[in-house]
């Protein structure tokens, strides 16, 4: 077994300097026929070399007229790595073919050589040619059409898209004087400028955040106090008990509501200047408060 | 037993310090950021689709004739109006030089529409030059013809339309293997040799 082994290793051994470092190429090209004149052909070069060696990249073909009717367009490599002793490349060729046949005729792509290097030995590896088939793009003998020779017409002017930029600018013109108004409605800017905040839909708001935080005295003190403060803003300053006739005279909208908007007050008085929330909340309950607020609410809706 | 007040603790002071945006306040900003985005949109659309139609206005007086002067920084589109405004009078040298400017400007489309204009211009005059039997100055505006439509190919090999033109062209003057720098002599074509290469013109054919 160990003998075998050994043997093994020598024809490797020796094979390998036999044939030189170079282990593989293979040409992959596209179908071998069906080409007219001006298409692009991709050649794919499999190149396996021994693992120090490497492509000299000087040594590729460079983008060129190759010969009178073929031009090599581009050339790419991958370097796919080294595995088990060997190092892989991948070259990509892009050829265009300019030939006119009159009739289907085989055409090779000619073959080159790359030169490959481990820093000592350079060795070269020649890329074989690539034949296909050609054919012909148009007959022989034209049809008696009337022109003695028949051409295909010019490209003709070509006209510059306005319908999609012109649509675009009509929509987005449209959402900026919407969103104008949006903006001036939220700032209450002209022609919104007489929109006046709404205390009250936000005092009932207030109001019932602030039950809902506790069933104690405080809670209930503070719900009063969204809807005074409700008052205030809507009046401008402070507005006491006192003051309501005053108020309501400015505020016409609210006149309806008058005897629960004292009663309000009377109960706002007990509970802060009489230190009795407990009695003032039995005077006006809390859903009574939040019912008050929303008429209120709906009341200043007039006053604007 | 894990202790979890801790953790909601550390959490609860970790975020006592961030002042949480309003929803009043975030809707204000999201209203003028949206705003603003729809405005430049608008400004910019609005701009473009004007200058595509001021563009488009002096295509259509070149291709109706007018005789409008083009800037090499104007559009591709507008310089190849401009050089088939050339090619229908004629003045080929001077619209083969607008093409430099048509390659600086990247755009492969009108890259290849221009030079396949022109070469089809060069080949139409190089046609009425053989029923003129001015063969000596027909062959070398097909060759030019034929490098115009290789160019355009190149860019554009889709263009199928080139790829016929260049075949009628290459049946006019056949190529051939450039002869070596060894012999000196050009290849001469002589009006012979072009007859035996003009299968397509039925001219003295039975």
């Amino acid at each position: 077994m160990p003998v075998r082994l050994f043997l093994a290793l020598l024809a490797m051994f020796v094979t390998g300097e036999a044939a030189g470092q170079v282990r593989a190429i293979e040409v992959l090209g596209p179908r071998p026929f069906g080409y007219f004149i001006g298409d692009v052909i991709r050649l794919q070069v499999d190149v396996v070399l021994d693992e120090p060696f490497t492509l000299q990249a000087g040594s590729l073909p460079r983008p060129r007229p190759v010969t009178y009717w073929l031009d090599l367009k581009t050339v790419a490599v991958d370097d796919r790595g080294i595995n088990g002793g060997l190092h892989r490349y991948r070259l990509a060729l892009d050829y265009q073919i300019f030939y006119a046949p009159l009739e289907p005729r085989e055409l090779a792509i000619p073959g080159f050589s790359v030169t490959a290097t481990d820093g000592a030995h350079r060795v070269e590896a020649n890329v074989p040619a690539w034949s296909f088939l050609m054919s012909p793009l148009r007959e022989i003998m034209p049809r008696g059409t009337g022109d003695p020779v028949y051409l295909r017409n010019d490209t003709g002017p070509m006209i510059l898209p306005v319908r999609r930029w012109l649509s675009l600018a009509i929509a987005s013109g449209i959402a900026s004087v919407l969103l104008l108004g949006l903006l001036a409605y939220n700032r209450a800017w002209w022609p919104f400028s007489t929109r006046r905040k709404r205390p009250f839909v936000q005092a009932v708001r207030a109001a019932r955040r602030a039950f809902r935080s506790g069933s104690g005295a405080e809670a209930y003190r503070a719900g009063l106090l969204c809807l005074h403060r409700a008052f205030d803003a809507t009046a401008g300053r402070a507005v006491l008990a006192d003051d309501l006739s005053s108020f309501l005279k400015t505020a016409p909208a609210f006149r309806p509501l008058e005897p629960e908007i004292g009663r309000f007050f009377q109960a706002s008085r007990r509970a802060f200047f009489g230190a009795d929330a407990r009695g003032a909340e039995a005077d006006l309950p809390r859903t009574v408060l939040i019912d008050l607020g929303a008429r209120l609410a709906e009341a200043e809706r007039g006053l604007s | 037993m894990v202790d979890l007040s801790s953790l909601f603790h550390h959490s609860g002071n970790r975020w006592a310090g961030v002042p949480l945006l309003s929803v009043e306040r975030l809707k204000s900003i999201l209203l003028v950021n949206t705003l603003v985005v729809a405005f430049a949109a608008f400004t910019v659309s609005g701009w473009l689709a004007f200058s595509a139609w001021n563009d488009n206005r002096v295509i259509s007086g070149l291709a109706t004739g007018r005789d409008i002067a083009v800037g090499d920084r104007a559009r591709p589109e507008i310089l190849l109006a401009r050089g088939q405004f050339l090619m229908r009078r004629g003045r080929l040298d001077e619209a083969q030089a607008l093409v430099p400017a048509v390659r600086i400007s990247g755009d492969r489309r009108v890259l290849a529409a221009i030079q396949y204009d022109l070469a089809n211009a060069r080949l139409r005059t190089a046609l009425r030059l053989i029923e003129d039997m001015k063969i000596d100055q027909a062959i070398p505006l097909i060759n030019l013809a034929k490098d115009g439509y290789r160019a355009a190919l190149s860019v554009r090999p889709d263009l199928w339309d080139a790829r016929y033109n260049l075949d009628v062209a290459m049946r006019l003057v056949r190529d051939f293997p450039e002869i070596q720098p060894s012999s000196e002599e050009p290849p001469q074509e002589t009006p012979e040799k072009l007859w035996t290469d003009l299968p397509g013109l039925p001219k003295g054919l039975p």
